[in-house]
């Protein structure tokens, strides 16, 4: 039987996602998102280029025609989404409405995203991929506010569960190989010298290059270090032996990515799909370590 | 021996599960398809031709042959994009990229001449707006980097209404290596384009080097 503990890590790691990403971009919302007044403007060319792919993506225009129907701005419009936004990482990381507040927080996200298409980076795609698995798991988890209001009866299909937490392992499986491939076949990944320049070249220059001067020996193993975990990931993680140290070394990679480039929103998807793709059942173990340990130890038995 | 039946539901489940992970695989395998056949790998060019012929299978994979119109193609161009798996997975590989820098040269009648950067308030639309420079840089077509240049000349020109023209001038940092670094080398900056924008109706004047 597949335990729910994932989905309830995936559901408030999004949520505290999907809360940091609102409220990180707050003050250059309009600046970036807006298509008419101020800001870049830069939504129009964004949506055409989408509209000339297919136009059954959602975007933000979708919204503010809706919205002028109604009588609202444009602003007004942009303003509701960042409010619905942050509604929908409020009930996810309580976990109250949970169907609607995760298809809300992924289809504003997804309006978002696309039509700032031109502004947007990693961290977009893996937020839409978690939001999309968690939207279509079977929800709610023992963990959230509606199932101590008695929602429990149309949620408990593990059989379900484990199939969404299945698709959710072997994508990540996927992203680091193939991200594990493109790096080894870069001569920069085994000299250091790509290391070098990631946290060197703005805006990713967090730590003063004096800094960064002294690892000059360290960035090559670093380097070779982070093509052969990304690459073996998907070989080491299934094993129960090998799993908890690679499963360690990846979040360890993604809260240095996050420290030393500033890339905090990236890091925290990161490390949300990992955890809650494989890391509940240490926990589990980890308690049953400690508790045995305790039974164990002197202090416990005298 | 006991026989496992799959419910109709299960077997909508399991097909779905084939097709999106058939999907992503390709698209993350076409990345690195198109790395090798461009020759941007440390493989040997010898590589380059069955890479193409692997990013070729790729692309008719995604339907990517088919007219841009057709209906398969859309439909399916939508779900890689709400399932977040339009693209691939290389990031900084298998080389990090050079980063762009914007300045902005602001005339006035009177002659002054002031600079500014695109401003952002925060850090994370700081590494939006990287995103935007790096499309600004990558981009083969002239237009369409003009057109990207004059949204973020936009604001700018809204700030400072009294300005009489702006020059955006756009180019490459190059950073030393961490050797160049230590022997006392910093930051340069290599010019690309030029773009002249004044309030009158005519049309931006293009410079490059």
């Amino acid at each position: 039987m597949e335990s729910d503990s994932w989905l309830a890590v995936l559901r408030i790691g999004l949520g505290l996602q999907v809360l940091l990403y609102a409220l990180s971009l707050r003050n250059d919302w309009n600046y970036l998102f807006a298509g008419t007044g101020g800001g870049m403007k830069g939504r129009a060319l964004s949506e055409a280029l989408l509209s000339s792919q297919s136009p059954l993506v959602p975007r933000l225009d979708w919204l503010v025609t809706i919205g002028s129907a109604a009588g609202l701005s444009e602003q007004g419009v942009l303003l509701l989404s960042w409010c619905s936004l942050l509604c929908g990482a409020a009930g996810l990381l309580a976990g109250f409405f949970l169907r609607s507040s995760a298809i809300i927080a992924w289809f504003i996200h997804l309006c978002v995203a696309k039509s700032g298409g031109l502004v947007a980076y990693g961290v977009d795609n893996f937020m839409t991929i978690g939001l999309f698995y968690l939207m279509w798991s079977p929800l709610p988890d023992r963990w959230s506010l509606d199932w101590r209001r008695g929602e429990k009866a149309q949620a408990k299909d593990s059989r379900l569960s484990g199939f969404f937490r299945r698709v959710l392992q072997i994508h990540l499986c996927i992203i680091y190989l193939t991200s594990g491939i493109a790096k080894c076949l870069g001569s920069g990944w085994w000299n250091g010298s790509n290391l070098w320049r990631a946290l060197t070249h703005p805006p990713f220059d967090v730590l003063p290059p004096e800094v960064l001067v002294h690892g000059e020996f360290f960035f090559p193993l670093a380097g070779a270090l982070i093509c052969l975990l990304e690459a073996s990931y998907p070989f080491l993680v299934w094993s129960r032996r090998t799993r908890l140290p690679v499963l360690l070394a990846i979040c360890l990679m993604h809260l240095m990515i996050g420290l030393g480039m500033g890339m905090y929103l990236f890091a925290l998807i990161m490390i949300v799909l990992n955890l809650a793709a494989f890391g509940p059942e240490f926990s589990f173990r980890l308690e049953r370590i400690v508790f045995a340990w305790l039974r164990k130890s002197p202090a416990s038995t005298g | 021996m006991r026989e496992t039946v799959l419910t109709p539901k299960a077997r909508i489940y399991l097909a779905w599960f084939l097709l999106h992970c058939l999907l992503i695989i390709t698209i993350s395998s076409r990345e690195i398809f198109w790395l090798i056949a461009h020759r941007l790998t440390i493989l040997p060019t010898s590589f380059s031709s069955t890479a193409r012929k692997l990013d070729s299978i790729a692309s008719t994979t995604l339907a990517q042959n088919l007219a841009s119109s057709n209906p398969v193609r859309r439909g399916l161009l939508a779900y890689l994009h709400v399932t977040g798996i339009e693209r691939g997975y290389g990031y900084f590989a298998p080389n990090v990229p050079g980063s762009y820098k914007l300045v902005f040269e602001l005339h006035y009648p009177d002659g002054t001449v002031e600079y500014e950067l695109p401003e952002v308030r925060s850090t994370a639309a700081e590494l939006r707006l990287a995103s935007l420079l790096d499309e600004i840089g990558r981009t083969r077509y002239d237009a369409l980097r003009e057109y990207l240049v004059k949204t973020l000349a936009g604001p700018v020109w809204r700030e400072h209404p009294e300005a009489k023209t702006i020059r955006a001038i756009f180019g490459l940092r190059n950073f030393p290596d961490i050797h160049e670094f230590q022997r006392g080398a910093r930051e340069s900056y290599e010019f690309l384009y030029a773009y002249d924008f004044s309030l009158g109706k005519d049309p931006p004047q293009t410079k490059t080097p």
